[in-house]
This record gives structure tokens, sequence and C-alpha cells, in this order.
């Protein structure tokens, strides 16, 4: 019954994964972390890292031999990374930061993918944006996520 | 099908209409970032998102 003491610190290992099996791989990580009783305490998928995931676990080993166990898991990364370094995954950004009303942006995905617009709002809470199109005759307000668009020119001062 | 995420305390909910954790029926299948958390009690980055239960989590829901 007795268990070894299990140091309380953690740091951060980062796995190599396949591109776009992060999920997966985070996923049977877990299941490998419970069967086995590794001291693996939360995996982190953070959708800005393609091909990674990160692990936060008490002791390096353990982390190797769980990724040996799981497929599309290639290696652990040398060294270790404190939780500071990853914090600023845990809670993303809006993507309308840096967007103001005026900018011209161009759209990048949907049925007016290509067409360039002016912002004439910006809502922060929803992650969306108000614009005009430029080809538009009649000024039409469009409404979109934050992430369909691209900055062209920030905003300009007349 | 694609999993949905409850708006309230972002668990994934795998399967049925309302959240395992909170019992919220509002959820959404727009979400990013995955975390699964194995123990809770000792992650930093559990108690940085306050959960306190093991699962699976989005990091960012709309």
């Amino acid at each position: 019954m007795d268990e070894p003491a299990k140091p309380e610190n953690a740091a951060v290992y980062i796995v190599k994964t396949t591109v776009n099996q992060e999920r997966s791989v985070a996923g049977l990580l877990a299941q490998v972390a419970k069967k086995d009783r590794f001291d693996i305490r939360a995996i982190l998928v953070p959708d800005e890292l393609k091909g990674y995931v990160l692990v936060e676990a008490a002791v390096p080993e353990e982390v190797d031999q769980a990724v040996q166990r799981v497929p599309h898991a290639r290696v652990v990364i040398k060294g270790e990374s404190s939780f500071a370094e990853v914090e600023h995954f845990l809670s993303p950004k809006p993507t309308v930061t840096g967007i103001t009303e005026g900018s011209i942006i161009e759209l990048i995905t949907g049925p007016f993918k290509g067409e360039k617009a002016r912002v004439k709002h910006v809502d922060e809470v929803h992650d969306e944006i108000t614009m005009e199109l430029f080809e538009s005759v009649v000024p039409i307000p469009i409404t979109v996520r934050g992430d369909n668009v691209r900055i062209l020119k920030r905003e300009e001062t007349e | 099908m694609v999993d949905k995420v409850c708006r309230e305390c972002r668990s994934i909910v795998l399967s049925g209409q309302s959240c395992a954790v909170c019992g919220s029926t509002n959820l959404s299948t727009d979400w990013g970032g995955y975390v699964v958390i194995i123990d809770p009690s000792r992650s930093q980055i559990a108690k940085k998102m306050q959960i306190t239960l093991p699962g699976k989590y989005a990091l960012k829901v709309r």
C-alpha cells in the first residue's frame, strides 16, 4: 500500500508528435499514465503549437516511458520548461487583439474571401469584427470572426 | 461527431446534452485548445485553470 513519495514540484516536458495527432496523443498519454500509474499531472495541447504536446510531470523518465507506448508520440525533447513559460497558453488572447476601428483588412475565408474591407467595429468579448466591404455598392455591415481576417493596414490617421 | 464543450466550466462533453461536471446545458461545438487533467490536486495547470476534477477540457470556448 505504501507508495514511494512523489516530488511535489512538477516541470513541463515537451513531447514531439505527428502533426494533427496532438489530441489523440494527449488522450492516449493520459490513459497510459492512469493505467501504469505514472506521475503525469496534466497534458496541454495549445492550438498554436503544431506537432507538440506539453506534459506536466514530476520526472522526465516517466514521460519518456509513457511516450514509448503511445503511437504518433515521437520523442521527449531534452530539458524541461517551467510552468511560467507555458502559462500564457492557458489564457489565449482574442484573435481581434491588435485590430482597431478604421483598419483595412482582407477576408481570408468564407463567401467574401479575398475582399478588402474597412473595420467599423471590434467586439473583443465575442471575438468578432464588423466591417464594410470596399467593393460593395451599398455599404452593408458584415460581421465575421477575428480569425477570418488578415490585417492589410492599421488604422489610418486622416 | 464533433465534441461539445461546456461554456460554463470548459469541460469536453463526449455524450449527452448536459455537462457531466457542472450539469449545464450551455454547450458549444466551437472551441479550441485541449487539456487533459489527470491529477488536479497537484497540477499547476489545473490550479491556474481552477479545475478541481480530472478530465478533458478546452482552452477556449466561443
